[in-house]
């Protein structure tokens, strides 16, 4: 039942998937509803709680901001291939350290926040906490009161808070 | 049982979260991310009216729609009411001649109050079919606040409870002699506060999956924070036994009492049994959209406090007076509970010798108020937190110190009449708050800051300053309410002793890690490691009651049940029964409502003990506040996961931040103006405050599993209070009112 459907071909975490969406889709639901990633979570609809953000060529990106189509030909990396974007053989850096610093709780905003920081750091590796609180400003956390999120951030940048 | 003899190895110490795995690599399953395949697809429709009766309600064009599957509306109820502690609400509002319900079905009382669920092949097929729902309604008169409310001539909203008045639910307290008291004080504050709404945004909308299990039971998979009653409400209004209903839990994105009430649990139901009943058996899922869990679920309530207190020069409380009013919007919810809970915090941690309280609920035309963090608490501690302040400012005693003169200890009698619980540690959390902010030192001189932090930092306009609060809740449903908790432990091996274990727990975690604290206190009761205790949770089928996830009850609650099984399935294992399986009910010692005139009563059987230092910078240019440093101190009993606890402080410790400063839902005739999180600003990243120190104290409950008390809600308490008496240090202005937005802080300012 998809009205003027057009096909495109995405590349998410290293695959590529051809599928069928409307012109109007938005990348958030391709990824989940079309593709089955259901890692990356919906939190507003409205472009405010970061919850959705996925990387695009690197970039952390409100995947309810963008529509599928204009993903094609980038390389979209979600919550769940992101390990495999590290060297090691079991989490990604950031995962480790959200983990152990426990930078979540309900665990709504995790996988978004972790993309956020990841891209932060690729962007600005010398951050120190000040650096953290702005460039995460767009992610919205409702359990933890962000401590151990920066703390776990810091971290991986290098600098143990 | 004596839990103080087991050798505590894992209790105390802040193993990684086993679900944080999950929760890092995207894997943990939320409602919405469980959706099977072949499901269909349901949109509720709201009345979109704060008060009208419905004179039809025409289906026929929702139901032609292509996709729609089934349309369900009041016709569909079998017992068309509900409610967590009163059944004042229908589940559809629909024609008069539909349902058996106690309340009028036919009437709107609040702008989300439900008239149908639209299934459809998809989302927007349902939302087409929604939009062709046509209704017609006769508009009645609004009630926009509780002023209107108590009006003589207002409508009243719940003719069917019999009363003459909207204000539906009292308590009372007659304590000493008021007319002695009044004599005998030096000084008397009066003030009237006003507390505001607050949205619980919790980060995951409400979802949920239906559908008919194997052995035919009625499921559903959803978030909540209390499988039982969520079963239980259920059954009652789809007219079933509990047996017939089964609950589930998934992982839930934060709750905060916002998913204590019902909001999609029974309609899903419905429509899975009435599609199953029609030869339909695919599952029926549903999910908010933020809109819609704005506008769709209850609010911390708003309300107004009058409040009076007489003190000898010395700063010794000699009368208190208080009149608090609550907004219970359109439904009780659990206004009537909260509202105990405000009626006991309005007069604090404190020796009041005469005393004369009285504490409505009120129905309006709104939003319902219901549970939220800290359940009343936050309104009556800001309303004596601030009378303190104002009594040690105008006494010219230190804050902390009037505290100390008036705090309750062991053995004193309470504001209703009675011993309190032992373990009262007032003093203690006061005296450790005062040590660590260093309180009696001179306070530290202001940092330049400017709320844009792209923009050179302001010096010339900051003002510092800094406040202190106390405060106490309650841990577990108070009041009489039949408090329990059960537990299920299975040890396997085949050796002398165990090597494993299956625990089965109906408590809810909600996002605060409670399994894995239950998991700690299984593995140290059986003596095993906590790897090798496998937990069972959230399923009505698997599990006994635990009650809910609420009043800082959970981990007091289960630990203790948990305690008992393990001790049940070690004695079944010394008998040679393999499996050994323990059961075990913790019922804690028995609570009694209030007495309707005097309040006398023993509502609660333990507490928790807090206070809280703010220290504040004051931009008196712009309004802006930042909050430099919190102290925020606990008597926790034991931390049965130290991290986990620290966590529960810097959460609360934020979202109070956000209630103090800068959270405003906004009404206008009934209506939430404010429905999304761009309009409705939750704390980020940028705005916390700079500093959170978490100070914890370990004095044992002798209650508590380990000596555990109740902690998660005691931390929001005191925060405003603290932040808004640092304000008036700074600034030389009493707010009694909040958020404390730039605006609001800059025309008082003048
Ligand atoms: S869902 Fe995309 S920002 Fe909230
Ligand atoms: S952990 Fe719940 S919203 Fe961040």
């Amino acid at each position: 039942m998809v009205a003027n459907a057009v096909q495109i071909r995405l590349s998410v975490n290293g695959e590529s998937h051809d599928l069928e969406v409307e012109p109007r889709t938005l990348l958030v639901y391709a990824l989940r509803d079309d593709i089955g990633l259901t890692g990356t979570n919906i939190g507003c609809d409205s472009s405010s709680c970061g919850a959705c953000t996925v990387l695009v060529d690197g970039r952390s990106v409100k995947s309810c901001t963008m529509l599928a189509v204009q993903a094609e030909g980038a390389e979209i990396t979600t919550i769940e291939g992101l390990a495999a974007t590290s060297d090691g053989d079991g989490l990604h850096p950031m995962q480790q350290a959200f983990h152990e610093y426990h930078g979540l709780q309900c665990g709504y905003c995790t996988p978004g926040m972790i993309l956020a920081s990841v891209s932060l750091i690729d962007e600005y590796p010398d951050l120190d906490e000040s650096g953290v609180r702005e460039g995460l400003e767009g992610n919205l956390c409702r359990c933890t009161g962000y401590n151990n999120i920066v703390k776990a951030v810091l971290q991986v940048a290098g600098k143990e808070a | 049982m004596n839990a103080t003899n087991l050798a505590a190895t894992s209790v105390g110490s802040a193993p990684i979260r086993h679900d944080a795995a999950d929760k890092v690599i995207g894997a943990a399953r939320y409602p919405a991310d469980a959706v099977p395949a072949d499901a269909l697809h349901a949109v509720v429709v709201f009345s979109n009216r704060p008060h009208a009766r419905i004179l039809t309600l025409d289906t026929s064009a929702a139901r032609a729609t292509p996709g729609v599957v089934a349309v369900f509306t009041a016709a569909d109820v079998p017992v068309n009411e509900y409610g967590l502690t009163m059944f004042d609400q229908p589940v559809f509002v629909g024609p008069a001649d539909t349902g058996r319900s106690s309340v009028a079905a036919d009437i709107s009382r609040w702008e989300a109050d439900q008239i149908a669920m639209v299934v459809a092949e998809t989302t927007e097929a349902a939302r087409l079919g929604a939009a062709a729902i046509h209704s017609v309604w006769e508009d009645l008169p609004r009630v926009d606040d509780t002023d209107r409310a108590l009006a003589v001539d207002a409508p009243l909203l719940h003719p069917e409870n019999g009363l003459e008045t909207n204000a539906y639910h009292h308590l009372n307290i007659r304590k000493g002699d008021i007319d002695r008291g009044w004599a005998e004080a030096d000084v008397t504050i009066e003030s009237t506060y006003e507390v505001p709404h607050q949205e619980h945004a919790f980060l995951q909308p409400e979802a949920g999956t239906s559908y008919i299990d194997d052995d035919g039971r009625v499921t559903v998979e959803c978030t909540g924070q209390w499988i039982h009653e969520d079963r239980g409400q259920i059954a009652h209004a789809l007219g079933l036994s509990d047996d017939e209903v089964r609950v589930i839990y998934l992982a839930i994105g934060g709750a905060f009492g916002g998913k204590e009430d019902m909001s999609i649990q029974i309609v899903l139901a419905l429509a899975a049994k009435k599609l199953a009943e029609h030869g339909e058996h695919r599952p029926v899922h549903c999910r908010w959209s933020r809109e819609e869990s704005i506008v769709g679920h209850h609010k911390r309530h708003r309300g107004r406090i009058n409040a009076r207190l007489g003190a000898t020069s010395d700063g010794i409380i000699t009368a208190l007076e208080a009149e608090v009013t609550l907004d219970s919007g359109g439904y009780n919810y659990t206004s009537n509970k909260v509202l105990g809970n405000a009626h006991l915090s309005v007069a604090g941690p404190y020796r009041v010798p005469n005393a004369v309280i009285h504490s409505q609920a009120v129905y309006t035309t709104t939003v319902p108020g219901g549970a939220f963090r800290g359940f009343g608490g936050p309104q009556g501690a800001f309303a004596i937190e601030c009378q303190l302040n104002k009594l040690a400012a105008e006494l010219d005693i230190d804050p902390a110190e009037i505290r100390r003169r008036n705090a309750l200890h062991d053995g004193d009698i309470g504001i209703t009449q009675s011993v309190l619980p032992q373990g009262v540690t007032a003093t203690e959390v006061i005296d450790a708050c005062v040590a660590r902010s260093g309180w009696e030192a001179p306070l530290r001189p202001a940092a330049p800051f400017n709320p844009i932090a792209s923009l050179p930092a302001e010096t010339g306009a900051i003002r510092r300053g800094r406040g202190f609060a106390a405060g106490y809740k309650n841990v577990g449903f108070s009041f009489g309410f039949p408090e329990r908790s059960e537990a299920e432990i299975h040890l396997h091996g085949d050796g002398d002793t165990p090597d494993r274990a299956d625990l089965f727990h109906g408590g809810s975690d909600v996002g605060q890690g409670a399994h894995l604290a239950f998991r700690q206190i299984a593995a140290d009761a059986v003596g095993l490691a906590l790897e090798a205790v496998t937990g069972h949770f959230s399923d009505t089928a698997t599990s006994g009651d635990s009650g809910s996830a609420s009043a800082s009850r959970l981990t007091f609650m289960a630990g203790n049940s948990i305690l008992g099984a393990a001790e049940e399935a070690d004695k079944a294992w010394r008998d040679g029964q393999r499996p050994a399986v323990g059961r075990f009910r913790y019922v804690p010692p028995p609570t009694e409502p209030l007495n309707p005139e005097t309040g006398a009563g023993t509502p609660n059987f333990s507490y928790g003990y807090m206070a809280t230092e703010a220290e504040v910078s004051v931009d008196t240019g712009t309004g802006h506040i930042r909050v430099d440093r919190i102290v925020s101190t606990h008597d926790v009993g034991k931390a049965i996961n130290p991290a986990l606890v620290r966590g529960q402080i810097e959460g609360a410790v934020v979202q109070a931040h956000g209630y103090t400063l800068s959270e405003n839902l906004q009404l206008s005739e009934g209506h939430v103006t404010t429905p999304r999180l761009s309009s409705y600003l939750i704390p980020g990243i940028g705005d916390i405050p700079e500093v959170v120190d978490s100070v914890i104290l370990e004095l044992a409950d002798p209650l508590g599993p380990y000596g555990a008390r109740g902690m998660a809600e005691m931390p929001y308490i005191t925060y405003a209070p603290a932040v808004i008496a640092a304000v008036h240090d700074a600034t030389g202005v009493w707010f009694d009112s909040f958020p404390l937005t730039p605006a609001k802080v800059l025309a008082a300012l003048g």
